[in-house]
């Protein structure tokens, strides 16, 4: 329940964001999917069991949180990392390209 | 030997290049002798051939489908072989006399090898799957060769690909059938197997899928088009390809597959009258054309047309009349074209309207022209005329086959249509002899060419002579090739004189009324029309070809608009879809959901989420850049904790350092962003947000949480240790189970550095207002003291997590991000630390993960597969470590670029002076192509 309302507002937020326009918010929307999402593949593994997955000391499958969807979360994070730095320099770019338009037709006021 | 000879041909292709770089044109010679010693080793196999052996060498090639690469000699593949790499030596030692010196050689020759190692392999390919392959060579060759010809190459080279790749297509069907229905490729098991294994309706799409593979490889209506138009090619290319080789692949592709349709009228009757449409409308045509190399081509389409009624006839006289047509066909068409290449070179024309009178200065290049012709024309006493006296009698056997059960008027009509195709095949010849050598002199000042340009075309020529007068050296190689295409030994008496005979009388017909049609051309050209009748087959092609040009961009249209929600439409829309549709069709999902499993909310959930919603409500109404900035920052450290509470310290480690590292990339870039004004319609974002808001909230809530462990956790928890030596399983499902999706992960990673060093390319420039210099004196100190703490701090952190991360939370990803960290900071804090170049550490960490990838298959095991080494002291290693530090350099490499490139790039108009070789107009994406609008109001939200 408490995973389904972050995920929620999460989720809202995100769309909201990048629905309204601008890069800053597209970036930040983007980031904040992201978010969303990772938490629903934890959601996935079931958090009934919060014990983290270490079996140094013996299993105890009774206790111990599902390995596989952290390990998704944990790349899909690096990935959202990648990306959202990809995202970054097409932004700084694009950016910078207007500034300079501006900057040139501003010249002859 | 079989392979011996394929091998030979193949691995020159690969040393051509070099050798054309000491040879230039002359490359030709010493190809043309490896040509010849690569039949020589043929020829060592041909005794056994003779006696009735075939010939075959296999090895395992795709274990999985089980497809061996076998090669096999028999009659058939033998006399093609032999053709293939004679008229290859021939046309190689053709070329350097034609090419012009500054020709482009390499590619010519490299190609042309190319193609001779492709042919061979189609007519010695004993596996289907290993038939198809080298099909496909042919045509790309030819491709690549028709395209040399330049610009004017283009189009008629896109055809030909086009035309012949859609019977490529045809090919792998019928081979995906047979294969799938006799469970075998190699081609005499599937003989043997068909007739019980194959249906009717089997065999009828095996036929028409064949029959369309030849059609358009061997240009037969209504696929012709292509050949003619490949004449821009260089006339060696022509002479080998569109004439000699590359087009008979059809031909022995019908003669190879005809035991599979012994007893399939369809097949025939389809053939038949292909076949003879083919060879009647290539005829008419040829007569219409003014340049040779045209004349010539649509007089190969007429021949092939003649070959395919051949096979079309089925009987065994009519297959050995084929297989003599071929070589006879190769015979004197190799010697045209290169008569022709002759004539262009010296008269500077191949137009007959320009030509006149050559015999006068040309008196030898006159000789092997008519030698020639007349064998094209069937005229005794060469072997053109033997194979059409062939052809006659089989034509007329018709009613006698198995399929046409004695319908006299078949075998009457196709004599007709055969004696009008030849009359018109002599009308051609004889214009191409008279057209150019007989008439007034135009030209004083010519001169019989070279010995050394003549000699390639005095050897078909001279060898149509000596077969044409004593046809019954090619007996018993007939008689092989017979045989191999399902049919009892029938021994060939192949001679020049039956006695008079019916053909005898067709021939003499034929020839009567193709001198009639010669002296009277004009009244067919007037009759024919100088254009032909129907819209030309180049038109149709490009017109059906534009319209799927255009009906693609139509569809691709969509995808082209910059508008967010235009893409985001279309997969909305498909969701909902589904999930309806997913209700409708799975059964039991409106019986209401399971009980959530008690334990899965508690009362520190609340705590996180209480502080959670404030932090994104705060972000979602931020009024500057920073301030969002800092709250995401902080949405992130939330999050963290809770994973961390959730049992996941691995990802809140990742997800931590990820929110810290994301927060100093984005400062300076988004800091210095102008504010954009609100875009948006408010309420159309806000009824967005809480459609998807509510929908993804319901869906985890109503999914998640409602099930007992997977058997996969369970299996990762259970046997982690075990199997991979490490007890943090997450780390070991990263780089051990599942290292091959961490692989891909990676490359991704590695693919979005290069995307930022492609994008950042321009402008970049090394950071001058670090953070520090903007600070007072004692902040600086600070800071700088700092620093020098913490970095070191830092990359011992890495070094731990590094080392510890399959036992302990940690690893490359871990321990690349803490790295980056020590990066970030010594930055931040105008520090330089000397590294390698953040290029060559992607480099290295992708290489790293590749070559520990590779330790598994070295020792046996399989790719990526963790091999356990036992170190004294140190303890056990696992390969699984270099491949995460491969993970660690990608990300460390990763983090540099963006924290360098990023960084460098100013946003400020006034002072933008690293520009100026900015050219790359119109590459920028545009944002909703607002942003443009938006760059007006330049305000730094830092200020």
């Amino acid at each position: 329940m408490t995973l389904a309302i972050a995920v929620a507002v999460l989720a809202a937020v995100g769309t909201y964001l990048i629905v309204r326009g601008g890069a800053v918010r597209l970036i930040l929307g983007f980031i904040l999917l992201g978010h969303a999402a990772n938490l629903i593949i934890i959601a996935a593994g079931g958090t009934f069991r919060r014990e983290a997955p270490l079996v140094d000391g013996g299993v105890v499958l009774e206790t111990m949180a599902d390995p596989l969807p952290q390990a998704f979360v944990l790349t899909a994070i690096v990935i959202t990392f990648g990306v959202t730095v990809y995202l970054l320099s097409l932004v700084a770019r694009t950016a910078k390209r207007s500034a300079r338009n501006a900057g040139e037709g501003g010249a002859h006021d | 030997m079989l392979v011996a000879s394929l091998a030979l041909i193949g691995l020159t292709t690969a040393v051509v290049p070099l050798v054309v770089r000491y040879l230039g044109r002359y490359t030709g010679y010493p190809l043309a002798v490896i040509f010849l010693v690569a039949a020589g080793l043929l020829l060592t196999q041909a005794p056994e051939v003779m006696r009735g052996e075939t010939v075959v060498q296999s090895w395992q090639w795709v274990a999985a489908f089980d497809v061996q690469f076998t090669l096999r000699l028999n009659g058939l593949s033998l006399l093609f072989a032999m053709l293939v790499l004679g008229v290859g030596a021939l046309v190689l030692s053709y070329a350097p006399q034609y090419l012009d010196p500054h020709y482009e050689v390499r590619r010519l020759y490299t190609v042309l090898t190319l193609f001779a190692a492709a042919m061979l392999g189609i007519v010695l390919a004993g596996d289907l799957v290993l038939l198809l392959v080298f099909w496909e060579i042919t045509s790309v060759s030819s491709f690549l060769l028709v395209a040399g010809a330049g610009t004017a190459g283009a189009r008629p080279a896109i055809r030909a690909l086009v035309v012949t790749g859609f019977g490529g297509l045809a090919l792998f069907g019928a081979v995906v059938l047979l294969a799938v229905k006799t469970q075998t490729t190699d081609i005499a098991t599937v003989f043997a197997l068909a007739p019980e294994r194959l249906s009717v309706t089997d065999l009828s799409i095996v036929a028409a899928l064949i029959i369309l593979a030849a059609f358009t490889k061997s240009a037969q209506l209504p696929f012709h088009f292509w050949l003619p138009g490949a004449m821009v090619a260089v006339t060696p290319v022509s002479a080998y390809l569109h004439a000699a080789t590359l087009v008979k692949a059809g031909i022995y592709l019908l003669l190879l597959m005809s035991p599979l349709f012994l007893d399939f009228p369809a097949w025939n009757i389809t053939l038949l009258v292909f076949g003879l449409a083919t060879a009647l409308f290539g005829a008419f045509e040829a007569l219409r054309q003014r340049d040779l190399k045209a004349l010539l081509a649509y007089s190969t389409v007429s021949q092939l047309g003649t070959m395919v009624a051949l096979v079309g006839v089925g009987t065994s006289a009519a297959l050995a009349a084929a297989a003599l047509l071929v070589v006879a066909h190769a015979l004197f068409k190799a010697t045209l074209f290169m008569l022709v290449g002759i004539v262009d070179r010296e008269a500077g024309s191949r137009d007959l309207d320009e030509l006149s009178g050559l015999w006068r200065v040309m008196p030898i290049t006159a000789g092997l022209t008519g030698l020639a012709a007349m064998s094209m024309a069937g005229v005794p006493p060469l072997v053109g005329f033997v194979a059409k006296e062939e052809a006659f009698y089989s034509f007329l056997d018709v009613p006698q086959s198995s399929w046409a059960q004695g319908q006299q008027w078949a075998g009457i009509a196709a004599a007709v249509i055969a004696v009008l195709a030849a009359s018109l095949t002599f009308a051609y010849s004889a214009r191409i002899f008279a057209g150019a050598f007989f008439g007034p002199l135009k030209q004083r000042n010519l001169y019989e060419p070279s010995w050394l340009f003549l000699a390639p075309a005095v050897v078909p020529a001279v060898a149509g002579l000596v077969l044409g007068i004593a046809p019954g050296l090619l007996n018993s190689i007939i008689d092989r090739t017979t045989v191999d295409v399902g049919f009892t030994m029938v021994g060939s008496d192949l001679s020049l004189w039956h006695g008079v005979s019916i053909a005898l009388g067709l021939s003499a017909i034929a020839i009567s009324l193709g001198l009639l049609l010669h002296f009277r051309r004009r009244w067919v050209i007037r009759w024919l029309g100088e254009e032909p009748p129907v819209a030309s087959g180049p038109l149709i092609f490009d017109r059906i070809w534009f319209a799927l040009v255009r009906t693609g961009s139509w569809v691709g249209r969509s995808a082209h608009s910059a508008s967010v929600g235009v893409h985001l439409f279309g997969v909305g829309v498909l969701i909902v879809a589904l999930t309806i549709l997913g209700f409708a069709i799975i059964p039991g999902a409106t019986d209401g959901l399971a009980p959530v499993i008690p334990d899965s909310m508690q009362l520190v959930d609340v705590a996180i989420l209480a502080l959670l919603v404030p932090t994104v409500a705060f972000l979602a109404r931020a009024r500057t850049t920073i301030t969002a900035l800092v709250l995401a920052g902080f949405v992130g450290l939330i999050l963290s904790v809770w994973l961390l509470l959730l049992g996941a310290p691995d990802v809140a480690l990742t997800l931590l350092l990820v929110e810290f590292l994301t927060v100093v990339v984005a400062a300076p870039v988004l800091a210095r962003l102008p504010r954009h004004r609100d875009v948006g319609r408010p309420t159309m974002a806000a009824v967005a947000a809480v459609v998807v808001g509510v929908s993804s909230g319901l869906a985890v809530w109503a999914f998640t949480g409602r099930r007992g462990p997977s058997e996969l956790s369970a299996y990762f928890l259970t046997e982690a240790e075990e199997l991979t030596g490490g007890t943090n399983v997450v780390n070991t499902i990263l780089v051990d189970f599942r290292g091959l999706d961490t692989l891909g992960e990676i490359t991704v990673l590695f693919a979005a550095a290069l995307g930022l060093l492609a994008a950042t390319a321009v402008g970049v420039r090394a950071r001058k207002d670090a953070v520090i210099e903007v600070l007072g004196r004692g902040e600086q100190t600070v800071l700088r003291v700092g620093a020098r703490i913490v970095i070191p701090l830092l990359l011992i952190a890495t070094v731990v997590l590094f080392w510890r991360g399959h036992d302990e939370p940690g690893g490359g990803f871990i321990a690349g991000l803490t790295a980056g960290s020590a990066v970030a900071v010594a930055m931040i804090a105008g520090i330089r630390i000397a590294l390698p170049s953040s290029g060559a550490m992607l480099a290295a960490g992708l290489g790293t993960a590749l070559v520990s990838a590779l330790i598994g298959p070295l020792t046996g095991g399989a790719v990526l597969a963790p091999v356990k080494v036992d170190v004294p002291i140190v303890g056990s290693l696992t390969s699984s470590l270099i491949f995460d530090l491969g993970v660690l350099l990608i990300v460390v490499g990763l983090v540099r670029v963006a924290l360098e490139r990023l960084d460098g790039m100013h946003i400020d108009a006034g002072n933008d002076t690293d520009d100026g070789n900015d050219t790359d107009d119109g590459n920028d994406l545009e944002w909703d192509g607002q942003d443009r609008s938006s760059a007006v109001d330049v305000t730094e939200a830092r200020s």
